[in-house]
């Protein structure tokens, strides 16, 4: 029996010239979170990308406004849930700032160590998952071995591997344990080595860096005006860096590099992460030995830092505090306030505004990965359907912040 | 008006006048335990401490102390201005007072209130006055510190009886003697009195005496710590849950005003609390009133009945209503106004009276009771003037039994269930009548009507109220109705739907189950208020609406 189609030329084959219609997401496996793309196609080749959001939100801004000041750091938690702790300490220093509060020394080295401790466990499961979702498992597996070990220093800490609510106005729940900083020099070094073998597992792999390189280039200037912030940023050559740019903490008493890439592809978002786990790792070293092996951690100011517990029970005096702080909240000054950290993916803002109520009158996030993810668009029309998969690991959104 | 200064700010004052009474009528609070704008000044609690200047070329009167020094770790002798209590000392022309502003004025209200917390028990948990204590309010604003003092506190008697309504807390009381000055000066029964001195100071009630009487709770709402509870709030709620409605009270026809608190999350009132109007009550509640707030739970009306109280549904109701009036010949149709529905539920009555033709108009209240020359009046509504004023013609109640029993009324639209007399006899005289009752509490017109619609009470619905006075006086809504009850204004408007007719307040949306509109309410508002309307109540007070 003949074939049909035998007597066709290839070339003569006759395609529809409709655009096809592909759904990518909400739940796909090669989705970095719970996103859709409406995807325009011709052939492999998308022409158009619609990236819808929002399969996140849970109204984070509003429910701020029904509870007390501290009552946000729960739902700081949950903005960027893979770095929680850079949440916590940005919210805390936005009510700082508001009131004009100082949080003692030790505590500005503590809040940034376990910021880092966060950054590098943000770095690593960006970086990890984007080589998984290439194919690559064991590095992700490797990687998230070693942010195992950022989390088991956290949950010492905190009492809480991901979710750690750990943040306080005026200070942190509790002081460093007395093993914490042996506990993270102990831990850098291995974690180290874990990130240098994945490395060397993924940049001699040639699939790997076909994937990568020259794929998902956006300029810097478009970033840009794209208000793209963080390691997303860096890698399209702009080199800005909170911690750098209008250090806060102590960023400015320790010494660490900002590297930044050349071409703005998916290779350099890549190396940019990769080489900031490492500067984490300075900065932790450095702060383990700045910060103090005693004194306090909490400010001393009754009107916005809990008593000690043992003294509630058994002074008036401390369960008026208590009960002040807890029953009606921090009566936080009147007046609005903008503050912005280095959190995992960029310039984390919170803007505030108090009625000086204990209530908070209007909390607003300003989402590094909101502003990232709002680029995808005009970074895959062009580009094959494959190349979504590492250019949109490649920007680490995060349903969390991203849908507010 | 002269003026001193007061942190560089002028206050204006009238002759007389102590500086904290002229701050406080411009709402600017000095700290005070013990005063209390309605009694006499005791000048014990110390905490109103503030520092007046001496006039130009003069010396302020120094007296030598001895200050802690931290850093020699010993006493040192200073110096420092003797403080005067601001509600003790008159306001003077040009006076220079320095309250928050002054550093010695600080240091003495911190040391006052660590005095006052030197024995006082950790009880905020387990307090009912915790969240509106002025103990942990000054202790945040003025102490912010630990005591010094690190023995066992004194104790001393708690939870003791006072008498029906009152219970005392010796441990938590600050005696500031306004529950004292409060019976003698009030009260005029001057039950209570302190006994004791120093740390063993103690409230006591007069032996062979308890506190009874009609202004006792009023003791518990001028502590302004835990140490005076009401056996009726009395652990019953936390009061940072519950919220709070600007009410009249119901009681008599003082109209006392008062915040009835209740809790949104179980529509549930829990108390009502003197709201000060120097007009009206001052300060001031008796014991009756503050009780009746009860009487938004108590005694209501709130499902729909037919003839022998059965419950049916409000559909059914508003036939059965129907098929009772219809056919009634306007002469002998009867409209009984309320003294115990506001004035916006009579209003509407009084215009279906109008459209249905009715010609016969009677009010009904609640009989006359106990009186006295403090607040209680001896006419137990709260809108007898309201309803007399709006319809001037109307008859008493023994003048409908009378027509009822003659035969000259065989109909009648009845607002409210309280009638003067007993309320089983007073039913039976109305029997004959072909009655519609909308009301919010049981009584004889509730208990002889052949359909009752249920009507929403004081408290779940706003309404004003024409007081003894000729005040008139709104009372805003706190709950959500109750049952199937919908202000009566609403359920007339229906009625008059049911019966064929277009209610003349246009902007009541009747359909079934639907909630009634503000609007409608503004609208019947615009009617008791609007100039030319010849039958408005005189108010007297601003319009509150």
């Amino acid at each position: 029996m003949e074939s049909i189609d035998l007597e066709l030329e290839e070339g003569e084959l006759e395609l529809p010239a409709e655009p096809m219609h592909l759904n990518m997401g909400p739940s796909h496996p090669a989705m970095h979170g719970t996103v859709r793309m409406v995807l325009e196609l011709t052939g492999e080749t998308i022409v158009k990308a619609d990236v819808q959001i929002g399969y996140l939100h849970r109204g984070f801004e509003k429910m701020c406004e029904r509870g007390t000041w501290a009552q946000v750091f729960p739902y700081a938690d949950r903005l960027n849930y893979v770095s929680p702790m850079l949440n916590n300490v940005g919210y805390a220093l936005a009510v700082e700032k508001l009131c004009g509060l100082a949080v003692p020394e030790r505590c500005q080295w503590y809040r940034m160590m376990l910021g880092e401790l966060a950054r590098i466990s943000d770095h690593l499961t960006c970086t990890g998952a984007m080589a998984m979702e290439l194919g690559a498992f064991t590095p992700f597996l490797w990687f998230v071995k070693a942010r195992e070990m950022v989390w088991d220093i956290l949950e010492e800490e905190t009492g809480a591997r991901l979710t750690h609510s750990f943040g306080r106005i005026g200070g942190m729940a509790a002081p460093p344990t007395a093993g914490f900083k042996e506990m993270v020099q102990l831990a850098l070094p291995r974690i180290l080595a874990i990130v240098e073998e994945g490395e060397k597992m993924l940049l001699k792999n040639r699939i790997f860096i076909d994937r990568l390189e020259g794929v998902g280039v956006i300029s810097g200037a478009d970033a840009l005006s794209l208000s793209w912030t963080g390691p997303c940023l860096r890698a399209s050559g702009v080199a800005y860096d909170v911690r750098k740019a209008h250090p806060y903490l102590k960023y400015d008493e320790v010494d660490f590099d900002v590297p930044i890439g050349k071409a703005g592809d998916n290779m350099d978002r890549f190396l940019v992460r990769l080489i900031e786990i490492r500067q984490s790792i300075r900065i932790l070293l450095q702060s383990s030995d700045r910060m103090a092996d005693d004194g306090p951690v909490n400010c001393d100011d009754p009107r916005y830092v809990l008593p000690d517990k043992h003294a509630v029970y058994t002074t008036i005096e401390a369960t008026i505090q208590h009960f002040k702080l807890i029953m009606e909240g921090h009566k936080i000054p009147q007046g609005e306030v903008y503050s912005y950290t280095e959190g995992g993916n960029g310039e984390l803002g919170f803007y505030l505004v108090s009625d000086g109520s204990g209530t908070p009158y209007r909390v607003r996030i300003r989402p590094p990965c909101f502003s990232i993810v709002g680029g995808l668009q005009y970074m895959l029309p062009g580009s094959m359907l494959a190349d979504i998969v590492p250019t949109f690991g490649s920007l680490n959104m995060i349903g969390g912040e991203c849908d507010h | 008006m002269p003026t001193f200064k007061l942190d560089g700010k002028e206050i204006p004052f009238e002759a007389g006048d102590t500086i904290i009474r002229a701050a406080w009528r411009q709402g600017i609070e000095i700290p005070h335990y013990c005063w209390h704008p309605g009694l006499s000044v005791a000048a014990n609690c110390r905490m109103c401490l503030v520092e007046i200047l001496p006039p130009p070329n003069q010396r302020a009167m120094m007296l030598d102390i001895l200050e802690w020094d931290a850093a020699k770790n010993d006493y040192v002798p200073v110096k420092k201005p003797k403080l005067q209590p601001a509600c003790q000392m008159s306001a003077v022309e040009n006076m220079e007072v320095l309250s928050d502003s002054s550093k010695n004025v600080e240091g003495a209200r911190h040391a006052v209130q660590e005095f006052l917390l030197l024995n006082h028990p950790v009880d905020c948990p387990i307090c009912d006055q915790a969240g509106e204590c002025k103990l942990q309010d000054y202790w945040l604003d003025h102490m912010k510190s630990q005591k010094r003092r690190t023995e066992e506190p004194v104790h001393k008697p708690k939870a003791e009886v006072f008498g029906p309504t009152i219970v005392y807390d010796a441990e938590r009381c600050v005696m500031c003697t306004r529950c004292v000055r409060f019976m003698a000066e009030v009260a005029k029964d001057p039950v209570l009195d302190m006994r004791q001195r120093g740390n063993l100071n103690e409230i006591f009630v007069s032996p062979g005496r308890e506190l009874d009487g009609k202004y006792t709770m009023m003791v518990d709402h001028v502590c302004p710590v835990g140490a005076l509870t009401t056996t009726d709030f009395r652990f019953k709620a936390r009061v940072w849950f519950l919220k709070t409605a600007a009410s009249v009270c119901q009681g008599c026809a003082t109209g006392c005003n008062a915040h009835l608190d209740y809790d949104p999350r179980f529509n549930k009132a829990y108390r009502y609390r003197p709201r000060d109007n120097a007009d009206v009550n001052k300060f001031w509640m008796c014991d009756d009133g503050m009780l009746s707030y009860k009487r938004a739970h108590d005694g209501r009306v709130t499902e729909p009945a037919v003839q022998g109280g059965r419950t049916v549904s409000t559909a059914s109701a508003f036939e059965a209503a129907k098929k009772l009036l219809e056919g009634a010949p306007s002469g002998s149709l009867a409209v009984v106004f309320s003294a115990q529905h506001s004035l916006e539920d009579n209003w509407a009555l009084r215009e279906l009276a109008g459209i249905l033709g009715a010609t016969r108009s009677y009010w009904s209240g609640l009989a006359e009771g106990y009186a006295d020359d403090i607040l209680m009046n001896k006419d137990k509504n709260p809108n007898t003037l309201g309803v007399k004023k709006l319809k001037e013609d109307a008859q008493p109640f023994a003048k409908l039994a009378a027509d009822v029993a003659s035969g000259a009324v065989t109909h009648a639209i009845a607002l409210g269930g309280a009638t003067p007399g007993d309320a089983t006899s007073d039913a039976d005289a109305l029997r004959p009548l072909k009655l519609v009752t909308i009301a919010a509490h049981d009584g004889a017109l509730v208990r002889a009507a052949g359909v009752v619609l249920p009507a929403a009470s004081w408290a779940e619905a706003s309404g004003s109220y024409v007081n003894a006075k000729g005040t008139r006086q709104l009372s805003e809504k706190a709950l959500e109705p109750l049952g199937s009850s919908r202000p009566a204004w609403f359920q007339l408007a229906q009625l008059a739907q049911v019966l064929g007719h277009k209610p003349t307040w246009g902007k009541v949306d009747t359909t079934p189950g639907r909630l009634p509109a503000r609007a409608a309410l503004a609208e019947i508002r615009t009617h008791l208020t609007g100039a030319g309307n010849p039958s408005h109540p005189d108010a007297k007070a601003a319009d509150a609406t």
